[in-house]
Formats: structure tokens, sequence, C-alpha cells
């Protein structure tokens, strides 16, 4: 199956004018497993980072769903993304249930409704940053038209990270990773803030955030600072929420 | 490889411990930095809840007084590093950005011999409690891997003022949970009326008191099975 060209074009045009000053890394992230669905057809998409200990972080995924977090999370024992991670190469699988090495992955895989699995890496010159994982709902191959449009969109999300105008020191690397793995870490809290605070389930707290920054032109981040440090910002997103109910 | 720069972090960490016959504390991990950087190292803790009695620690005279110059004058690449999300490096001090930036603090720090700063944050999300503060008296750039060293150290240090905050004995690292955790400490943070910082706290209290692990915790506390109540001292209900 080959990806519309018109529509490959759109979404790479899409995602670079978001690489602008007041860029939102989130957010931007986020945009970009939803247009891995979309345009290479899968299931659902999730972007996974390595922090300073090697272990990878889910930073953004196409769906808020527990199911699907923890299924890229557990990666760090066995699965696709840990050996994509750890080789620096994409691995492909067709078939889960014949994936006899990685028996717990496989089981949840199939558990959350997935049958083919592909990680690609995301890299810089010699390193491995991450990788971008994709579900398919049924058997078979990527096909070399999407796996190419899927590492290219990794390759994008690599960029976007590193969004400086050159990386002349390994440093910048280390940082703005850590700078993504902070600013997740900071909507994690602040899903469990609003969530209590609301009485309502992480990820709609999530899409409240995500509502909220994106009407008030702020970056993910910098919402969840102020929900996660009581400060009016974040009582204006609690505000916000119950208006709409 | 990322995961063999934090085996061998955590190794050398115990090591200096041992060669004390100490349980590990930040001490030892500022030593383990040092060592691993090449440059003094000191904790410069801006939480004043998380303190737990030890104000300060520095693995050298240098490293201690530029803490105290930075808190006295409330300005600093340390200072910066704890209210921010980046680290700040300062590979030479005495230049004029520098000394623009900071000064009523550069001047002191040049003067006591200070010619090139490293600071980064001691922080987990939104929880800032400080900055891992390295200096050396040579002036250049940190050596390739040695950021990456230094978060790695920052990270233990945040997990041994935690768990010791928590009366907990130092094993639970708090990196190594995903999501649910941060998301159990928001939740916690408005059961209990407190900041975020603390309600990690309580959650890692909670799991020590009860044997059980933190990531079944905060799982509890997600699905709304486990409730911290304002009433309660220290622990959390089970419905």
């Amino acid at each position: 199956m080959s990806v519309p060209d018109a529509r490959v074009t759109r979404t790479f045009v899409e995602l670079a004018d978001t690489l602008v000053a007041d860029f939102d890394l989130i957010e931007f992230l986020h945009l970009l497993t939803v247009r891995c669905v979309e345009l290479l057809a899968v299931e659902a998409a999730g972007l996974l980072l390595a922090n300073s200990h090697g272990v990878l972080n889910v930073v953004a995924a196409s769906g808020e769903e527990v199911r699907l977090l923890e299924l890229l999370q557990l990666q760090n024992e066995e699965g696709a993304a840990i050996d994509c991670y750890r080789e620096g190469r994409a691995i492909e699988c067709p078939d889960v249930t014949r994936a006899a090495q990685w028996p717990v992955f496989a089981r949840a895989a199939q558990e959350a409704g997935f049958a083919a699995v592909v990680a690609v890496p995301m890299r810089l010159r010699n390193e491995v940053v991450g990788a971008v994982n994709l579900f398919a709902a049924t058997t078979g191959e990527l096909g070399p038209d999407r796996l190419s449009v899927g590492q290219a969109l990794a390759d994008i999300a690599t960029i976007g990270i590193l969004h400086e105008r050159t990386l002349r020191r390994h440093e910048v690397l280390v940082e703005q990773l850590q700078t993504a793995l902070t600013s997740r870490i900071t909507i994690e809290q602040a899903k469990g803030v609003l969530a209590e605070r609301l009485g309502i389930g992480v990820d709609e707290a999530f899409a409240s955030l995500r509502l909220f920054a994106r009407s008030h032109r702020r970056r993910l981040a910098e919402v969840a600072t102020s929900v996660v440090e009581r400060q009016p910002e974040g009582e204006a997103v609690a505000e916000a929420y119950r208006r709409t109910r | 490889m990322n995961e063999k720069r934090a085996s061998r972090i955590w190794a050398s960490i115990v090591k200096c411990a041992s060669r004390e016959g100490a349980p590990v504390s930040v001490r030892h991990v500022c030593l383990a930095c040092a060592e691993a950087v090449s440059a003094g190292v000191a904790v410069f803790l801006s939480d004043s809840t998380l303190r737990t009695g030890q104000l300060v620690f520095a693995t050298d005279p240098l490293g201690e007084e530029l803490v105290e110059l930075q808190t006295t004058a409330g300005e600093g690449p340390a200072v910066d590093a704890a209210a921010g999300f980046e680290p700040v490096l300062v590979p030479e001090l005495g230049v004029e950005w520098s000394r623009g930036r900071w000064p009523g603090y550069v001047p002191d720090a040049v003067r006591a011999g200070a010619k090139a700063q490293f600071s980064i944050p001691l922080r987990i999300g939104a929880v800032r409690l400080g900055a891992l503060d390295l200096s050396r008296r040579t002036s250049g750039p940190l050596a390739a891997g040695a950021l990456a060293d230094a978060m790695v150290c920052a990270d233990a240090v945040l997990a041994l003022v935690l768990d010791r905050a928590a009366g907990a004995g130092g094993e639970d690292r708090f990196f190594d949970h995903g999501a649910e955790l941060h998301q159990a400490a928001g939740m916690v943070s408005v059961q209990l009326g407190v900041p975020v910082g603390e309600a990690m706290v309580r959650l890692r209290a909670h799991a020590y008191a009860h044997g059980e692990r933190l990531g079944e915790v905060a799982k509890a506390v997600v699905q709304r099975q486990l409730r911290f109540s304002a009433n309660d001292k220290s622990e959390g209900e089970h419905r």
C-alpha cells in the first residue's frame, strides 16, 4: 500500500510550520503521532524517548487510553521499541502471535487489539534518542513506502526535539531531551491534579489541558506547570472545563 | 549507551558509600559525581520543607562557598537552574554576559577562585527542589558525557532526598516509574491540599509503611481505590 503523496507533503509542511519561535514541543509530538496514524493507516502510534538512565519514556501517543500507554511503557523489558532503540534500526513484526521473543509484550499487544507492530528509530548522527512505535489492527507488513514515510516522520520528531539552529555541543542534545521528558512529567502531574479537582478521568483531564493551551496559545507544559503550582492560569483551566459542562 | 551510564554511576555511588561503611546518602552521590565530571559538586536545596536537617553538602570548600554566596545574594547559576527547566552552563564565569546576568554574585565567586560553573535542576516535572551545582577552578566546558553523568547524579540526589523525607530507605527510584506515579502525585496533592513534591513523599511513605511497591500504590490511587485524607497523619485509606 502506498501513501498518497499530496497528504505526505501537506503533513511535512504542517509539521515544519510548527517549528517556529513559540513552538510547543509536546503538542508537536502529539500531532506527529496522530499524523502517523492517519498517513500510515495504522491503529495507534507512540513516541518514546530515552532518559539519561536509558529508560524509555512515553512522551506522546496518538491516544491516551491506558492500555496503549502501558503497552508502550512496558517495552523497557521487551518489545519492538527497546530492540529498535538498542540496535538503532527499524524493527518489524507483521504478526505478534509469532513473536516468541517478546512473550509479555506480544500478549499485551494482542489484548490491546493490535496484530502487528513496527518501531522506527529516532536518531541524530550516531546517537539513537528514542523510537516511534506503530501498531496495526491487522497482520501484515508495513511495506517499503509506509516504512520510509514512518522513518521520515520519526526524523522530523527528532528535529523538533533538537530545535536549535546548530547542534554544536553534545550538551544541547542532552538538555533538550531532558526538557522534553520533564515537560511530560509536568503534564502527568497536571493530569492528576485536574482529574482529582474536577472528578474526571486522566484522559479527559489531558484533553481539557490541550484545549485550554490551544485556545489561549500557550504551551502545554506551561499550562500544566500553572495547574500543578496552583497559579491563576491553572484555576482558569478548571473553570473553563466547568463551563463546558 | 545510557543504561551503562546509569549502572556505572550507581556502582560508583555505592562504592563511595561502602568505602565509608555507611548507607548510601546524598554525600556519596556528590562524591561519585565529582569523580565522574572532574569538578567540585554541591547541592543547593531551594525547597525548605525537604531539607531534612542537613543543609547542604559540598565535596570541596569552593563548592560550599559558592552555594552560600548564591543563597545570600539570591542569584547565580544554581538559583536560576533551581527555578527553571534547564541546566545553566557557564564555562567561563568571568566573562561579560555572566557578570551582567548575576552582578551580585559573579565578582565574589571569581574572587573565591571559581572559573567555571554548571548547575543542573533538581526537579521532577513541576516539582522543583533545587540544583546540583558543579564548579571548577579552571575555565572550559564540561567534557563530553559529563553533563549526562551529572544528570544521572541529580536524579540520584532527588531520589535520596525524597526517600529520606518519606522516612524510607532510599531503594525506590522515582525515575523508573511511568506516568501513573506522577498522576497519582497530582491527585494526592489535591486530596491532601499540599504541594506535589510533598504528595510524592507521602506516596512513598505510604508504600514504605505498608511494604508495598510505589508503583502499586500509584496505580491504586489513579484507579481511585486508594485515597489520602487530610485528616490522616501519613497514610491513605483503601476503599
